[in-house]
């Protein structure tokens, strides 16, 4: 009896022991790429996962490239985390040769601190098959809003997808038609729509309250439509910007959505993604996101709604995120991998990223997915801007996030919240240094 | 008092003599134990080095540095300290990793002792362990993800007070109730499991003890004082450290429950984990180094002392049985 227990536990134990031996080595079999080294090609680490849908038109275009060029490309699809990884990789000499993310992480993580190409050469060079240089497809205007790199240089990242923020609506829902038959102008004509829509028992406002960045782009594009800058706002180490009555008039224009009542009810009590939920039902009319937004709930939302988008009516200039390349500037194989990105600029290549990931390029000839038309045709405006101006590092997590949101959740008044902010600049300036 | 103090240095004397005297006059399984010493703690010391204090060292190097981890470092000393203490966020993430220590703590093994006095005595003992036991297996992050559907307004959690007359619940999931949040699903996870380990060693404990002092008229309450607690005491003192230093290691579930994807968690929620992570991984600059590795530090070196104070506070005389 004893015997056969033991033996009996004896089997589980190693068959225990080659389950898991089983399961480590097949992890360790999946993995690939990593350890491939440039022979003749260049390494290329990715933003995306293997499986999204930008990682499929990309691999479209390295297969074209390669069979084209014949230089070999390794790709690693590392994932969001890539920014974290890209500096201790450069650190450690062992910076891919090419990468991509969004301007901000670029010029966050390496651009800032010099450690980006310039990518100028790369504007110059022609686009395969298409008789033009590179900088007759991608607008000027989108470097134009990139902050400067230590040696003044703005061509760190070259783009091949924009995104922007904007209050997306479903322009066949019937309530809001009728509350807002055209689009509002002014703040007073916005608020006006939200009060027909409050009458006809709809939510004016669906709003993640747990999240400071969304709501902030309230605030971000009021103070656009002010005329104030957010990262010379930021950036000042004395806090006297905040002293601009356009600042606290921008913060009285926020506070008249929270008092009115046109956020929807409970937004200060659930997680994400709840009150994208709520909306993408039809209990709000306006979501305030990045135009990703549309991907996110086209599961979600009945084939009649029809997507659209527009801007708080004082804003001035659309803000745009950019996603695209950039090459350290200890990359080893840098000629082949500027080839690539001019390679990927062509309009047969880059198409894809309307068509297989639904998103927006910075080519105008690229027409957007139907449900983003609005949002493209926001960033046809002759400038953008960052969001936020570009404003960067731990200023929104110390200094805006948390009074935003006790202000978003009603508990300050404009005026506190401005006082707020300008004393938690001043010591968040002393602090750095 | 002259003798007390006399005493021990009398004492000392002789022990220094009577190693002396061991060094010269060992027998010979003794001087092979001395001789194997070195080989045998030679490599794990050398991993302890490698792994532990090396990391310790060059973070404590790294933070008398202003570095972005790429480019040059450059001399800072202390400065980074002093901007800590300014920093109001640092103070914050301070005062809640205490809060989140003591006040988890002491909930917990309050909780804890009220189950072990429950446990030792109730029926299906084993399974209600188990059953107690289990939200330590569960990842902290599952809790931090189902949370915006149980405490919803319309979740279930409200479901069931409305049931017991509840018509104005509390907004749980509010910026404000975040600590309170993940303080209540750290109590609750840890409690199955210092109750799992405080229960092991009740279980050793002689029957008899508890016989007798029946026998002389003590209730529950006083059983658990004089018999339970002094007995168990030595597992109970080292579940306290085991607490303090995994308190401060709490990252995750704030992370969880009170970040999305574009920010991070408000300040008033942060820990001085999470206050090193800002600053070791902020969005879209370079990494502030210096100052993350002063805040670890400086974690670090609170962590000791109050470990260093509460195996002080906690030592009492073993008892034996």
């Amino acid at each position: 009896m004893g015997r056969t227990a033991m033996s009996a536990g004896r089997v589980v134990g190693a068959a225990t022991a080659v389950a898991l031996v089983l399961g480590v080595s097949a992890c360790g079999s999946s993995g690939s790429g990593d350890s491939a080294k440039a022979g003749g090609g260049f390494t290329y680490w990715s933003m995306w996962r293997s499986d999204e849908p930008q990682a499929k038109v990309l691999t479209a275009a390295i297969a074209d490239f390669t069979a084209g060029t014949g230089i070999k490309v390794n790709v690693n699809w590392v994932g969001r985390d890539i920014a974290k990884k890209i500096g201790p990789a450069i650190a450690a000499n062992q910076a891919p040769d090419l990468w991509d993310e969004s301007d901000d992480n670029v010029y966050g993580a390496t651009a800032s601190a010099g450690q980006a190409l310039d990518l100028s050469p790369v504007l110059e060079m022609q686009v395969p098959g298409e008789n033009v240089p590179v900088s007759q497809v991608i607008p000027a205007k989108y470097f134009d809003m990139e902050p400067k790199d230590p040696s003044g240089g703005t061509h760190y990242v070259i783009p091949y997808e924009v995104a922007t923020n904007a209050m997306f609506y479903n322009a066949a829902d019937p309530a809001i038609t009728a509350a807002m038959p055209t689009p509002p102008t002014d703040w007073a004509g916005l608020l006006k729509v939200c009060d027909a829509l409050k009458a006809a028992g709809k939510a004016c406002v669906a709003s993640e309250g747990e999240d400071p960045w969304s709501n902030e782009l309230f605030f971000d594009y009021l103070l656009n439509g002010a005329g104030v800058n957010v990262a010379q706002l930021a950036a000042d180490k004395s806090g006297a910007a905040w002293d601009n009555p356009a600042v606290l008039a921008a913060a009285k224009q926020v506070d008249q959505l929270v008092k009115g009542g046109y956020l929807i009810p409970g937004y200060d009590a659930t997680k994400y993604p709840a009150q994208e939920t709520n909306w993408a039902s039809g209990k709000a009319a306006f979501y305030m996101d990045g135009n990703y937004v549309t991907s996110e709930v086209a599961k979600e939302v009945p084939s009649s709604w029809k997507m659209s988008s527009l801007l708080p009516p004082t804003a001035k200039v659309p803000d745009a995120t950019l996603f695209g390349f950039a090459i350290p500037k200890r990359a080893k194989h840098i000629d082949a991998a500027e080839q690539f990105i001019a390679y990927f600029m062509q309009k047969k290549e880059m198409i894809g990223i309307s068509t297989t990931a639904l998103n927006i390029t910075p080519r105008a000839d690229i027409p957007a997915p139907a449900e983003l038309a609005g949002a493209q045709q926001a960033l046809n405006s002759p400038t953008v801007r960052q969001t936020f101006d570009g404003a960067a590092g731990s200023w929104r997590p110390k200094v805006l996030d948390q009074n935003y949101l006790d202000f978003w959740h009603g508990k300050t008044t404009p005026e506190q919240f401005v006082a707020k902010c300008k004393a938690d600049q001043v010591s968040y300036w002393q602090t750095q240094g | 008092m002259a003798t007390t103090i006399q005493h021990p240095a009398r004492a000392d004397r002789a022990q220094n003599r009577s190693a002396r005297a061991g060094a010269t006059g060992v027998g010979p399984l003794e001087r092979q134990r001395r001789r194997t010493f070195w080989p045998f703690t030679a490599p794990a010391l050398a991993v302890y080095l490698v792994l532990f204090i090396a990391p310790v060292g060059y973070a404590l190097w790294t933070s008398l540095y202003k570095w972005d981890g790429m480019g040059a470092m450059q001399w800072r000393g202390l400065k980074n300290y002093s901007l800590l203490f300014q920093d109001p966020s640092f103070c914050t993430s301070l005062v809640n990793t205490l809060e989140l220590m003591v006040i988890g703590g002491t909930v917990t093994f309050v909780i804890s002792f009220a189950l072990t006095l429950v446990l030792r005595e109730m029926r299906a003992r084993l399974f209600a362990r188990s059953v107690l036991f289990f939200p330590s297996l569960v990842n902290g992050m599952v809790f931090g993800i189902a949370a915006g559907f149980l405490f919803s307004p319309s979740g279930p959690v409200n479901q069931a007070l409305r049931l017991f007359g509840v018509t104005t619940p509390p907004k749980w999931l509010s910026t404000d109730n975040l600590l309170p949040m993940v303080l209540g699903t750290l109590i609750w996870t840890a409690t199955g499991y210092y109750t799992s380990i405080i229960m092991a060693a009740v279980d050793q404990i002689p029957d008899y003890f508890y016989e007798a002092a029946e026998l002389d008229g003590a209730g529950a309450f006083q059983r658990f004082r004089h018999i339970t607690l002094p007995c168990a005491w030595d597992v109970i003192s080292v579940c306290a450290v085991l607490w303090t230093v995994s308190s401060v290691k709490i990252f995750e579930l704030i992370l969880l429950f009170g970040g999305s994807t574009n920010a991070f968690p408000p300040v008033s929620s942060w820990n001085t984990a999470l206050y090193v992570y800002t600053e070791a991984f902020p969005q879209g600059t370079v990494p502030r180094l210096g100052m993350a590795t002063a805040a670890a530090i400086t974690s670090l070196v609170m962590v000791t002392v109050i470990t260093i104070v509460l195996r002080r506070v906690l030592r009492r005389e073993p008892i034996e049985y």
